[in-house]
């Protein structure tokens, strides 16, 4: 029985790394605060394997042929993809993987009703490169599991479907992953952002903080009935989605007292940036249902 | 007229999505399609309405035609550039601008 013992989200905007310095002063220390306590949290949580749920941004399928789940089996991660290294501003990186535990991941995963593919040579954008960087995991010679989600392209794996897929993952690491294995898990994407659409350039920060708030409310059975993939899509068509990855982990770990690390509202990001992370080591201090 | 939900208009089998799939993964086809765009088009079975939507900067066009959102962000950083200068970036304006027009 595997133990899930980290569990966290962040969005992976790509002017984190690659146009960080257009945000004040003050909002980059802010985020940057939060990225290094989701870091350092990562350390100390002594992790064997990082699971990191992110959408990629049609880079590796193309929209005729896209899968609802990747699981990334390769031994070894590299990134970014070339074309994005411009764009993305970040040093090359080489993470380990864990293919033993991919592809029970994928084998147990390719039940559920959604497709699930297994993918040995997948490249990454912003999805992984922005996280590892800004957390500083890629620094750790931890290894990493991708967990690659239609978020964008329709149809799209809705809120609940996502849940329950969360829920799935959450049951195989506990019951099916080798015993004492200690597994985080990392969301990436949000927050309200349309990339390539007609709200390219806007972030709706009401929508950002209203979900923020409502993650730190702790009720899972609300955050589903009111943050539908249907209003995520009225906070930004194709992107604020990612959101979704979030949701995904939230169902493996169940109702846990969940804690918003920061929330910045850049308009040269072009995406509501956040991150939280989830306290595992008690139960919820709330009562309420979920 | 404001532009609906891109998924009403979305259409997976457009080939200006493989356009930008081949592009995003091969450096001497991007260093061909800034050199002779001409050439690396006649390469695709792109719909008249589609080359000359590409032709003419028109996203507006791309979008209204099913091409994904993030497909039409990543052209219009295919051909104004990817690295981001002091403001907003061309690209993205550019890109904003037409989908925007009238």
């Amino acid at each position: 029985m595997a133990d899930i013992v980290f569990a966290g989200a962040a969005a992976h905007a790509p002017g984190l790394t690659g146009w960080f310095e257009k945000a004040e002063a003050g909002t980059q220390a802010e985020v940057r605060d939060a990225y290094r306590r989701l870091g350092d949290e990562i350390q100390q949580a002594q992790l064997d394997v990082l699971l990191i749920v992110a959408n990629d941004h049609i880079l590796n399928y193309d929209p005729s042929d896209y899968p609802d789940f990747v699981i990334g089996t390769s031994a070894e991660h590299t990134g970014p993809a070339e074309w994005f290294k411009p764009w993305l501003a970040v040093d090359d990186y080489r993470m380990p993987g864990r293919p033993d535990v991919a592809e029970i991941l994928y084998e147990r995963l390719a039940e559920a009703d959604v497709r699930v593919v297994r993918n040995d040579e997948l490249s990454f954008d912003d999805n992984i490169s922005v996280p590892v960087t800004m957390t500083g995991f890629k620094e750790h010679g931890t290894a990493l599991v991708p967990v690659i989600q239609n978020c964008t392209v329709p149809p799209v794996p809705d809120e609940r479907t996502s849940y329950a897929l969360g829920e799935r993952l959450g049951r195989i690491i506990r019951d099916e992953l080798p015993d004492g294995l200690r597994v985080g898990l990392l969301g990436s994407g949000g927050l309200s952002h349309e990339p390539g659409g007609p709200r390219y350039l806007e972030i709706d920060d009401e929508f950002d903080r209203w979900f923020l708030d409502l993650l730190a409310e702790g009720d899972h059975e609300k955050v589903l009935d009111q943050a539908t993939l249907e209003r995520m899509e009225q906070a930004g068509a194709g992107g604020t989605a990612e959101l979704l990855s979030w949701i995904v982990v939230m169902g493996a770990i169940g109702r846990r007292d969940c804690e918003v690390l920061c929330y910045a509202a850049v308009p040269d990001w072009r995406c509501g940036v956040g991150a939280v992370r989830w306290e595992l080591d008690r139960e919820p201090a709330t009562t309420i249902g979920g | 007229m404001a532009l609906a939900h891109f998924s009403k208009y979305f259409n997976r089998d457009l080939v200006t999505h493989k356009l930008v799939q081949d592009l995003k993964g091969d450096r001497e086809l991007r260093e061909r399609f800034r050199a002779d765009e001409g050439s690396v088009l006649d390469g695709y079975d792109l719909t008249p309405a589609e080359r000359t939507a590409i032709e003419g900067r028109d996203f507006k066009a791309l979008y209204l035609a099913g091409v994904h959102p993030y497909s039409l962000g990543q052209l219009s950083r295919l051909i104004y550039g990817t690295v981001e200068g002091a403001g907003s970036s061309q690209a993205s304006s550019a890109l904003v601008e037409s989908l925007l027009s009238e």
